[in-house]
């Protein structure tokens, strides 16, 4: 800044100070130039104001009672305190990172000087690579050390783009606005930490919590963050849904965050099937869909619109949906039933047969871990929710073709009382 | 004369010069001294002469108990937390590029005094480098080297505990039952 500009700025805060209450807010390009007469003009300026009633009221700078009142009537209220908006009003409106606090910009430098740094590593690693890739795998000595190498070498280089740009406010910030471009390796990682943070820990303890972890599948590292919803209801992991809720089909949002496109399978499997007859519990599989696209940008999977309706029409072998949905339900009296639904990675090209799994699987006493060695898919999410018997429940068996088992209630056994016998009672001396 | 009222830490640095160091030119006066017997027999000044009384310990006892060690906690608006985030990042940084260099520095001094060793062990009693092997095998060579890493007298003054460094637990293996000489 000049020492000229310095020296007016005082003097254009004083003005500011003494500026017309009434007029202040409404942008009138010459109301400043009048400010001393008042002649004509107040009038033209009612009449403006009347005319576009108010309209462009910032409700963020609006920093009088009247302008507020006037707000109000139009259905806006005013965001934030009065001091604050007329500190806003005021306060010229300089960009975050060019605040005139001299520690930060100190800090800023101190911080883009690392950041330059990292970049110059990353061209150097990035040359490295190249080099290496282009050298004849013969000349290292062993195979597989050049891999070796260079899988290191890529770690490596991810791990420098992470810490180029970690210490950077506009990136924390951005993200935190939930603005991030899951494209960027930087709000990949970001997101990647907040969902282990919280998320992750409450959807592990829910899951080893309810046992599904060794009861459905021996083990499990979830990757990736997986959103339940069936239409606008939220299910958190592990919770009770009723049963009118969970018989539409639901929507999941995953957010992968490692880059690039893959197919999964999302197979839903209810792990609490009662058998009677064996005293035991088996498995029943509620849901498959192969072959679905995701993307750390492309996270919603619709699974209800999966395949369109004209499609079915046409009689042409579905392409996503190889068991449709078919409505979690649980007789009166049996304990809860845990659904757990599990998004599954398939293998790089490989592409799952729908039409021949339809033909192959049963529903009851599906086998998790047999159908995923076959089709060979890895676990990337989890989440569960649970069911039980409730005031729905026998409507949506009926409409689910299930008439025969709403009358079906279990009931404890009723476990007899030994008769009561008198103890000899010499041994209580 | 002083008042044991006032805690340590409270009492003024300033203190009234005392008789002996007094001009000898100045009139002889009595030295000040707090009334000790007051106007009046009212309540309050009965009152205030208790609370003189006070225990210095127990007035610092208090003040540390009413006044914890951990800091009040930073509330700051969004941007004025993101500034302090962004200095304290930079902080960081400084800090790790630091010890960075000094970890570097202390690597270089170190490979400095092992080549310097190894070109005295390769030495021989001209002060020229001799070939690694079989030519260094002669009295002569490599003198100064093992001079400078005899070890004779370094316990001297130092209790034979200080041998290892002392640690919490015992080392895994205590007593190397295989050594000989």
């Amino acid at each position: 800044m000049t020492a000229g500009k310095q020296a007016v700025r005082p003097l254009n805060t004083c003005l500011r100070c003494i500026r017309q209450p009434a007029s202040s807010n409404v942008s009138l390009p010459a109301a400043p130039s009048r400010f001393f007469s008042s002649s004509t003009r107040n009038s033209e300026e009612a009449q403006l104001q009347k005319s576009d009633q108010f309209s462009d009221l910032d409700p963020r700078l609006v920093d009088n009672k009247r302008d507020e009142k006037r707000l109000i009537k139009t259905g806006v209220l005013p965001i934030g305190s009065r001091r604050r908006r007329a500190a806003l009003r005021t306060a010229p409106d300089i960009p975050f990172e060019q605040l005139p606090y001299q520690c930060f910009q100190e800090a800023r430098k101190v911080l883009q000087e690392d950041r330059q740094e990292k970049i110059r590593q990353i061209e150097v690693i990035r040359k490295r690579i190249a080099n290496l890739e282009s050298q004849d795998a013969a000349v290292g000595g062993e195979t597989g050390v050049k891999e070796g190498r260079l899988r290191s070498m890529r770690n490596h280089l991810e791990e420098l783009k992470i810490f180029a740009d970690v210490n950077d406010p506009i990136v924390k910030k951005r993200f935190e606005d939930g603005e991030g471009d899951m494209n960027k390796p930087i709000y990949r990682y970001l997101a990647d930490r907040k969902w282990r943070q919280h998320k992750r820990m409450v959807l592990m303890q829910r899951v080893t919590q309810m046992n599904l972890v060794p009861d459905v599948l021996p083990k499990i590292d979830p990757v990736a963050d997986v959103d339940l919803a069936f239409g606008r209801r939220n299910v958190q992991p592990g919770e009770i849904v009723d049963s009118r809720v969970s018989e539409m089909v639901p929507r999941l949002r995953v957010q992968v965050f490692d880059k690039g496109e893959r197919l999964v399978t999302v197979v839903v499997v209810d792990a609490d099937v009662p058998v009677p007859e064996k005293d035991m519990f088996t498995y029943r599989c509620h849901f498959i869909a192969s072959n679905i696209p995701l993307s750390p940008t492309n996270t919603s999977v619709a699974l209800s619109r999966l395949d369109p309706k004209v499609d079915v029409s046409k009689e042409a072998p579905p392409k996503h949906i190889a068991l449709p949905w078919s409505p979690p339900w649980a007789n009166k009296g049996a304990p809860y039933h845990r659904l757990a639904v599990f998004v599954l990675q398939q293998a790089e090209g490989e592409i799952v047969d729908t039409a021949k799994v339809a033909k192959n699987t049963k529903r009851d006493g599906f086998i998790l871990r047999s159908f995923m060695d076959k089709h060979n898919l890895k676990t990337v999410g989890i989440t569960m929710f649970r069911t039980q018997w409730d005031e729905g429940m026998a409507g949506v068996m009926e409409r689910a073709g299930l008439g025969d088992q709403v009358n079906v209630v279990f009931k404890r056994k009723r476990v007899e009382k030994l008769p009561y016998k008198k103890k000899d009672p010499s041994r209580y001396h | 004369m002083r008042c044991p009222a006032i805690p340590f830490s409270f009492r003024p640095t300033f203190r009234p010069l005392s008789p002996r160091s007094r001009p000898t030119t100045c009139l002889h006066r009595k030295p000040f001294s707090p009334i000790t017997a007051p106007f009046t027999s009212s309540a309050r000044l009965l009152r205030k002469d208790k609370g003189e009384k006070k225990d210095h310990r127990i007035t610092s006892i208090r003040y540390h108990l009413t006044h914890g060690l951990t800091p009040r906690p930073l509330r700051f608006s969004r941007l004025r937390a993101l500034r302090h985030w962004t200095i304290h990042r930079a902080w960081l940084t400084f800090r790790a590029k630091q010890r960075a260099a000094a970890e570097l520095e202390l690597q270089r001094q170190y490979e400095s005094m092992r080549s310097a060793c190894e070109m005295l062990r390769l030495m021989d009693e001209n002060g020229m480098a001799v070939e690694d092997g079989m030519a260094a095998q002669g009295k002569d060579v490599g003198r100064l080297y093992r001079i400078a890493m005899e070890k004779k007298g370094i316990w001297d003054s130092v209790p034979i505990e200080y041998a290892r460094i002392q640690m919490d637990y015992p080392a895994k293996e205590a007593w190397n039952h295989g050594w000989t000489r």
